[in-house]
């Protein structure tokens, strides 16, 4: 059991380093359907599979696969009622949260790892870190370092506003069926990317759960990258910005243009 | 068919947005109105930025007002030489506005002063429309009883007195260069925290404040609006890089067919009945916007990009 635990933070460590030696320790190796993801302007929402393989897998073992977003700092701020009027207040900025955070599993999350593991290495909804340093600082308590929150119990409604916005646009999401267990331990998982996915660089990250702990993973990269026209556009416009401005006017003026000629020869 | 706005990136049916150009198009050709405090709240509505709803709807009404402008400056129905001093007004106003847009952006606090500013305006110029053509029917219905004695000689009024008089020929006025350039600014800075022309405004106030002749009242507007709004979108791709060319284009073709329709239609219609129904248009828009103020939200947080630094 010890010796077990031991190879499993090995493993953690090492992130299936194949030089850890044991023969019967458990390997994750994971790729994707593809690795970059095309935004065009037909793009409506993308599916891709992530397979694998595992190896030493045994009977009771899970997989889970959490596909991360780029992460981008976020001011959440309350609506309160001034004067009858509903008035953003209160902002709390958080720091790298995904822009998108999806977790697929063979079975519910809470019955594959425990509360602790699932919460270390941010797998869940309810266990994703997301971090507000200006209202945070952390102590020591009972000789354990703990993150204590300034404004109480307002940080866990922020939190889950944070959550509930993200799922609406299903940037956040969480199935307990996303897994499946091919012959061989062999596996494969669909990742959903909405018609909101941003772009960025992704990572998918494959965890293998025995007794409640991560024993192995496997690390895929994602690119979500706009291509075509959408890129062309979006690149004129941040790095020739006066240049986009004018030519914007111009076809506005040729339009405007155009119609006052057709109109004015009927 | 989706389509993937670059600059917005949100995916959007097309056929969503070429009806909204042609119906708002529609409604500007029928009432005359340019139609930019319709068309941003219903992109906002439909998911766009509010910074690129704003940014790009300028960048559309460059296209409306050209065509309008165009055919007053064919039938020289323009004062020029006001038109350049609410210009200049207007350019101001316009990088005031957009220093302001991002600053209240920065705070969190944009869409609420969007939002002010709309039910503020459009409450206030749809009640004063709605009022006055209601009168005027019921003035036309009875014309024959009583002919008000209107008084020729106008009153000498606070605005008079103001100095650096100058004539204004196509006008047929002799003013302060003083008001013109206010009220430019003034609809300058607007225009951009609200994503309109403010035709809207600038009419009424040439109209009531600067007593201009209506021949000339349109067309100078229309020259206006089209040289602040050519700024606002230029300032806004260059600032905020917040203008979509692509989401442009589509209201535009939309707009530029809708217009053209709505305007054969007006001409069917009286001009009272006409002016009725654009109030009550107004009106409508501006009770939904204070519903929204008010009404309790779906959801009472606000999920915002953090503050860059920097700018």
């Amino acid at each position: 059991m010890i010796a077990e635990l031991a190879a499993a933070a090995l493993m953690l460590q090492g992130q299936a380093d194949p030089v850890t030696g044991a023969d019967n320790a458990p390997r994750v190796v994971a790729a994707l359907s593809q690795e970059v993801v095309e935004i065009r302007s037909d793009f409506a929402g993308a599916e891709i599979i992530l397979f694998g393989a595992v190896t030493g897998m045994e009977e009771d073992d899970d997989l889970v696969v959490v596909v991360r977003g780029p992460a981008h700092d976020l001011r959440v701020m309350r609506k309160e009622r001034t004067f009858g009027i509903w008035i953003n207040r209160a902002p709390v900025r958080f720091e790298n949260v995904p822009s998108y955070y999806s977790v697929a599993s063979t079975r519910p999350l809470q019955e594959v790892g425990a509360f602790s593991a699932l919460r270390r290495e941010g797998i869940g909804l309810q266990h994703l870190r997301l971090v507000a340093p200006d209202t945070e600082h952390t102590e020591v308590r009972l000789g354990v370092e703990v993150t204590v929150s300034e404004i109480g119990e307002e940080a866990a409604e922020y939190r889950d506003a944070i959550s509930r916005d993200r799922r609406r646009d299903r940037l956040f999401a969480e199935t307990t069926s996303g897994v499946t267990m091919l012959e061989g331990g062999l596996f494969r998982a669909n990742v959903a990317l909405p018609p909101a996915t941003p772009v960025g660089d992704y990572t998918a990250d494959v965890y293998l759960f025995r007794d409640g702990r991560p024993v192995a993973s496997g690390t895929v990269e994602l690119g979500v990258r706009k291509a075509g026209l959408e890129r062309i556009i979006y690149n004129f416009a941040h790095d020739y910005a006066w240049l986009y401005g004018l030519v914007a006017i111009a076809l506005a003026l040729l339009f405007g243009w155009g119609a006052a000629a057709i109109f004015s020869r009927r | 068919m989706q389509i993937y706005l670059p600059i917005a990136e949100i995916s959007v049916n097309i056929f969503i947005l070429l009806g909204l150009g042609t119906g708002i198009g529609f409604l500007s050709g029928m009432f005359g109105v340019g139609g930019g405090f319709l068309m941003t709240p219903l992109l906002i509505f439909i998911g766009v930025p509010p910074a690129v709803a704003v940014s790009t709807e300028a960048n559309q009404i460059v296209a409306s007002s050209a065509s309008g402008a165009i055919a007053h400056w064919r039938r020289r129905t323009l004062d020029i030489k006001m038109g350049v001093l609410l210009l200049i007004g207007g350019s101001a106003g316009s990088i005031a506005g957009v220093q302001l847009f991002a600053f209240l952006r920065s705070l969190g606090q944009i869409d609420l002063i969007i939002s002010l500013c709309y039910v503020g305006f459009l409450g206030i110029i749809g009640g004063l429309m709605a009022i006055e053509s209601v009168g005027a029917i019921i003035k036309r219905n009875r014309s024959a009883h009583s002919a008000q004695p209107v008084s020729k000689r106008r009153k000498r009024r606070m605005i008079d007195r103001l100095p650096f008089k100058t004539r204004f020929p196509a006008s047929g006025l002799y003013l302060s260069v003083i008001p013109p350039v206010v009220i430019g600014f003034f609809v300058g800075t607007l225009a951009a925290i609200m994503g309109v022309g403010g035709g809207f405004i600038m009419v009424p106030a040439m109209i009531y404040v600067l007593r201009m002749p209506t021949n000339v009242v349109v067309g100078t507007s229309l020259f206006q609006i089209l040289f602040v709004t050519a700024l606002t979108t230029f300032l806004q791709a260059t600032q905020n890089q917040t203008v979509d060319i692509v989401l442009a284009l589509l209201l535009i073709v939309g707009g530029v067919v809708g217009a053209q329709i709505g305007a054969r239609v007006g001409r069917h219609v009286k001009a009272e009945e006409l002016r009725i129904a654009l109030a009550l248009m107004v009106l409508v828009v501006c009770a939904k916007l204070g519903w929204d103020l008010v009404a309790t939200p779906s959801d009472l947080f606000a999920i915002l990009p953090a503050r860059e630094g920097g700018h």
